[in-house]
């Protein structure tokens, strides 16, 4: 039983990840100009017989299905995602592998800081529902949700750049520093850290209390819970024994769903304070009309987002086995 | 995965088709919705009549205001590095993103319904297929797609200057785009209600009569999903807004029909929030907080009354 259901899992994310692929194939076909000049744009020394090599290598010479599709797939899948035009001919992999950790540095972080937080004020205000804290953290939680992420960040960087300078508001690490200590290394980039952080986990944590807050409302009129009550249970007690715990269970499910949905807004952060990741190499393949790079935002991003929703449900499953039909 | 129809909801549906204006008066009784109501006619009435208030969107040759200036006379919410009033920036923007966010948001409900109703009545194979590709675009991260079509079409298109309601080509490819990229909640709330209305007499007895599946679904089927589609609308629009504003905040706008996202990426690059130019971002920055807020309160107050799944519930 169990194991059927995650092979069937397994099946459904390969296929999404093959979608995802046949996206990429049928937009690099949508391109104007021919294919051999948007994979090689920006590199330098074009020779014919380089032109000649590369179509050979990418199929172009063959019908475009099912040769150059399969073609496509494969080298996709070998890890070769064409080379990028602004970093002058380096590989997108390459590209992608140097900007990545910046902003899962940045995104990681603030993720775990606006799920602690928005855990726990979802959860209080449910709670003490209809209280203050409620009134007030509701309201709150709606105007963040209702503001794009990066016009928070202009409100940090106009607070913090003009008025008061306190802390570096521009890139990750202040340019052309000799650091004495890897300590002092670190000690930089937290500073440069501390704004473009505090910009996603504020951004996020709305949403995170709005759903944490119906779900443990939802809970606390379970059945179990007024069985609990009529025991004669503190309501501190049923709160953390058995409302939190069955409330936890589809707050994080739908943090994992909604993955993709936050990535792409959080990303634009890091174009406001020139964090040096994935967003400002976005916005700097979009200008440069960039295609391989954009391609490989698109395919990384996804697969990223398919591989978290795959283990969050395998680990609903694992916890839940009503999910497991 | 087939629902089956409560006599819950054919109840609640008896109770709601008691006319509007017992609709009115349910929905004036919630006040975050009367409150979403009125920024929002607020912010419509911007974007209906922006010359009548402001005069005509001012260019890098009609400005005459002085340079990045604060608030000052005449300017009394300053202006941008070309001299032109920030005011006149921000009401125009106020039309340019609402209108780009009403015809996304037609875009998306309209594939959303169609894609909808047919795999929920059809069921079968095409539901199973139609499902698949749903799902598809409810897990993958639909902005960063839109990222990249935005600039493919644009490319495809060419430079066409024909205008659509006013709006230039470059936006119109925005429109589309963020239309073929989040229909996919909508295509999921619609086939869920599609099952139980399918399942209901009137549906029976128009097959028995023989209408066809295509008159069944356009004049049985849509009829009964259209408080859904009113509600969902109205939530997609928020989405709507705020993704345009990300999108031409990244590069993708059209700085010849400055939407409220385009004058903050403006902003954005020449520094303003660094400079302490708050008058040039916060405007703006307040119209999209506050529409994206008003139609979520708004919306959430019509779901609550005319969704079935959830009605009556807080």
């Amino acid at each position: 039983m169990g194991g059927s259901f995650v092979a069937r899992r397994l099946g459904q994310a390969a296929i999404t990840i093959v979608a995802i692929i046949l996206i990429n194939f049928v937009l690099f076909r949508l391109m104007p100009g021919s294919p051999e000049r948007v994979i090689l744009r920006g590199t330098p020394n074009v020779t014919p017989e380089r032109i000649e090599a590369l179509r050979e290598r990418w199929g172009l010479n063959d019908p475009v299905f099912p040769d150059q599709l399969v073609a496509y797939i494969t080298s996709t899948l070998t890890g070769d995602l064409g080379y990028s035009f602004i970093a002058r001919g380096q590989t997108v992999v390459d590209v992608l592998a140097q900007r990545i950790w910046p902003t899962i540095l940045l995104f990681g972080l603030g993720e775990m800081v606006a799920i602690a937080l928005g855990l726990a004020l979802g959860a209080y205000s449910g709670w003490r529902r209809g209280g203050p804290i409620d009134y007030l953290g509701n309201s709150v939680s709606l105007i963040l949700y209702s503001t794009p992420y990066f016009l928070l960040g202009m409100g940090f960087l106009l607070v913090f750049a003009s008025s008061i300078k306190w802390l570096p508001t521009f890139g990750m690490l202040t340019a052309g520093r000799v650091y004495g200590s890897p300590f002092e290394f670190l000690a930089d980039l937290g500073a440069h850290l501390v704004l473009p952080l505090a910009t996603v986990s504020l951004g996020l944590v709305g949403q995170y209390a709005i759903v944490m807050r119906s779900s443990i409302i939802e809970t606390l009129s379970e059945d179990y819970v007024n069985t609990a009550r009529a025991m004669g249970l503190s309501e501190g007690r049923i709160l953390r024994h058995h409302a939190l715990p069955n409330a936890l269970l589809p707050t994080v499910t739908l943090i994992a769903i909604n993955l993709g949905y936050v990535i792409a807004g959080a990303i634009t952060v890091e174009v406001v304070f020139n964090w040096p990741g994935l967003g400002t190499l976005t916005v700097q393949a979009l200008t440069a009309r960039d295609y391989p790079v954009l391609q490989g935002v698109f395919l990384l991003l996804s697969v990223a987002v398919v591989l978290a929703n795959l283990v969050a449900d395998l680990v609903y499953g694992v916890l839940d086995p009503r999910v497991r039909t | 995965m087939t629902a089956t129809p409560g006599p819950v909801a054919g109840a609640t549906r008896g109770r709601r088709s008691s006319g509007a204006g017992d609709f009115v008066r349910r929905f004036s009784r919630r006040r975050e919705g009367m409150v979403g109501l009125a920024i929002l006619t607020f912010f419509a009435i911007l974007a209906a009549i922006p010359e009548v208030l402001v005069g005509p969107l001012q260019t890098a040759v009609t400005s005459i205001g002085p340079r990045l200036s604060p608030p000052i006379d005449g300017f009394p919410l300053g202006t941008d590095e070309l001299g032109r009033d920030i005011v006149n920036l921000t009401v125009h923007g106020a039309r340019i993103s609402m209108t780009i966010g009403l015809l996304a948001t037609v875009v998306t409900v309209a594939i959303g319904v169609l894609v909808g109703i047919v795999s929920g009545f059809v069921g079968g194979r095409i539901d199973a297929v139609l499902m698949r590709i749903t799902d598809f675009f409810l897990v993958i991260p639909t902005f960063v797609l839109a990222l990249i079509l935005t600039p493919i079409i644009r490319d495809v298109v060419g430079s066409a200057t024909t205008e659509v309601f006013g709006i230039r080509m470059t936006l119109i490819v925005i429109v589309v785009v963020i239309g073929i990229t989040s229909w996919s909640s909508t295509a999921r709330i619609i086939r869920s209600q599609t099952l139980s209305i399918k399942e209901r007499a009137f549906v029976d007895r128009a097959r028995v009569v023989g209408a066809g599946p295509g008159y069944i679904m356009r004049v049985h089927i849509l009829p009964n999903v259209i408080n859904l589609i009113v509600a969902n609308a109205v939530l997609v629009f928020a989405g709507a807004v705020l993704t345009e504003t990300t999108l031409s905040f990244v590069g993708l706008g059209d700085p010849f029909q400055p939407s409220w996202g385009q004058l903050l990426e403006a902003a954005r690059s020449v520094g303003a929030p660094g400079l302490g130019a708050w008058w040039y971002f916060v405007p703006p920055g307040l119209g999209i907080i506050l529409v994206v807020f008003a139609f979520t309160l708004f919306g959430s107050a019509l779901d609550d009354l005319l969704n079935p799944r959830r009605g009556g519930r807080r």
